[in-house]
């Protein structure tokens, strides 16, 4: 086999837990307020490790990131408004009442200097997160992966806020649950 | 693609090729630029970069170009998703560029004006021969 058909499956394999959410229909939890639409998928230890290692990560290094209970979001703004979140205003509600926050990537990057992952790798792993902050105009849609800063048994919601010139406003995820891998 | 509140000069933008050859924005002037910034491994950056040969096709050379900005990869495992394209793709490999932009995600285009300043924005996926972005660029063009 030789390596660019090496490079085209390993790509094709890493790239595949983002592939599988690109189709709409393929997100497992979808809600929506008026014209803005939050979708999610559970994403399992296996995935993230085999697409962090292709990106440079060690596997020991990537290991809390990929057994913590993370999920691939899409938010799709369809208003005709521009509007604005921050991933700190997120938290996940458990069936008792439990309120957990989604850790920020900017707190996995200082654990990725401490362990000295290198700038490719962590490039990669930035622009693979859904951002801290992020702005939407209308028809905007942003893509990227987050995690709860401690992991829920059972069911929880995710509760997602968002600002626009109307005021806040939420969308809630109903019945998510961490991957099981 | 949403019109920028005003219009403001385009951050600098040089970088090499597949070749190894730099390319500079500013040598486009005069001619309208879609600057792409995207990744092999991002779904709608995949999805769209079809359209960026389409709508590359639907304008003269002489006064429309599009740059595909990858970020952070290797060129040859790139080529393995672009084969050959008939626009310059560029490499930040370690998105000093993109951080000079108003960059906040992937994939995020920028049309650039005649006169070198970043006139609209998308973030997320688009197909870039949507009549609608076609129509951006030829008023773009005719300004």
């Amino acid at each position: 086999m030789n390596i660019r058909l090496l490079i085209v499956c390993a790509l094709l394999s890493s790239a595949s837990l983002f592939v599988r959410a690109e189709d709409e229909t393929t997100w497992t939890h979808r809600a929506s307020q008026g014209a803005v639409v939050l979708t999610a998928n559970p994403l399992g230890s296996e995935s993230r490790t085999a697409f962090y290692g292709a990106r440079g990560f060690p596997e020991a290094t990537i290991r809390p990131y990929a057994q913590a209970c993370g999920f691939s979001f899409g938010m799709q703004n369809g208003s005709a408004n521009k509007l604005t979140t921050r991933l700190a205003d997120w938290h996940a509600v458990s069936a008792d009442g439990k309120h957990v926050a989604l850790r920020l990537p900017e707190a996995w990057d200082m654990e990725w200097v401490k362990s000295g992952v290198s700038e490719a790798a962590r490039i990669a792993f930035r622009w693979a997160q859904f951002q801290s902050e992020n702005t939407f105009e209308p028809g905007d849609w942003i893509m990227g992966m987050a995690t709860l800063e401690v992991p829920l048994s059972g069911t929880f919601r995710l509760v997602a806020r968002y600002r626009d010139d109307k005021g806040n406003h939420e969308i809630v995820l109903d019945k998510l649950s961490c991957a099981k891998d | 693609m949403t019109a920028l509140p005003a219009p403001m000069p385009a951050p600098a933008l040089r970088l090499p090729d597949s070749d190894g050859k730099p390319v500079d924005l500013a040598g486009y002037r005069g001619k309208v630029v879609l600057v792409n910034f995207w990744a092999t491994w991002c779904p709608p950056c995949r999805k769209e970069f079809p359209s960026l040969a389409r709508v590359r096709k639907s304008f003269k050379s002489a006064e429309f170009e599009v740059l595909a900005v990858n970020v952070g990869e290797d060129p040859d495992m790139v080529f393995s998703f672009t084969g050959l394209t008939e626009f310059p793709v560029l490499f930040d490999r370690d998105s000093k560029a993109m951080g000079a932009w108003p960059v906040k995600g992937l994939p995020t285009t920028f049309l650039v004006d005649r006169q070198g300043r970043l006139a609209l924005k998308a973030v997320g996926g688009r197909e870039f021969d949507d009549p609608e972005i076609v129509a951006s660029i030829k008023q773009l063009l005719n300004s």
